[in-house]
């Protein structure tokens, strides 16, 4: 029989932290998208918001980073696979 | 005036009506995958949404909605990589540990490592 425990501890934090990230982010990017144009220009709320462009600019730039290193991942990977097949040689 | 009669004339419809089904799947393709389904599905979305922030439909949107519609590939994009995020760590949260198989297939990696080591593989 297989004994079935929940998650240990870390894995517990991990998880819930990127729930909380994830809804965190989900939260604001909704209001500063869909929200904020239908709100008053003279509210408060706006004080808390970058300008527009910005909604579109940051995420673009985490994208290209987010590719930038994955292709540096790759290429460290492949550059260590190199280097031991040819000390193997 | 047509001079079929009867029976014919049925034939020619029905003729007819097959002709225009064939050109018209073979147009649209019968066996569409589902790349091509998806690939289909954004253009339509694409093309739906450049049409309307350039105004070429010559719809008068109020600014609100222009303002709101622009961003909104982004908008998808982001709100799908929450989503993938969240459901990623909520399946790591609530993922069950089993003790006794970890236990197990950790002894059984050593049992196989010294095996081949034996055997004369280098790790």
């Amino acid at each position: 029989m297989l004994l079935v425990a929940p998650a240990t501890g870390t894995d517990q934090v991990v998880g819930l932290g990127l729930v909380a990230v994830s809804l965190i982010i989900f939260t604001y990017y909704t209001a500063w998208v869909i929200l904020l144009p239908f709100i008053d220009s003279q509210h408060v709320i706006h004080k808390y918001f970058l300008p527009r462009a910005y909604a579109v600019a940051i995420p673009m730039a985490a994208g290209l980073l987010l590719l930038l290193f994955v292709g540096l991942f790759i290429t460290y990977v492949m550059l260590k696979s190199e280097r031991v097949t040819k000390k193997t040689q | 005036m047509l001079p079929l009669v009867g029976g014919r004339r049925l034939n020619l419809v029905r003729f007819s009506f097959l002709l225009l089904r064939g050109a018209l799947l073979s147009f649209l393709a019968v066996i569409m995958t589902k790349l091509a389904q998806w690939l289909w599905g954004l253009a339509i979305l694409g093309s739906t949404w450049a049409a309307l922030t350039t105004g070429a439909l010559g719809l008068e949107l109020p600014l609100s909605c222009q303002e709101v519609l622009w961003p909104l590939p982004a908008y998808l994009l982001v709100s799908a990589g929450c989503y993938a995020l969240g459901t990623v760590g909520y399946r790591v949260a609530t993922f069950h540990d089993c003790e006794d198989a970890a236990r197990e297939l950790q002894s059984q990696i050593q049992e196989a490592r010294a095996d081949l080591a034996r055997r004369g593989l280098r790790f």
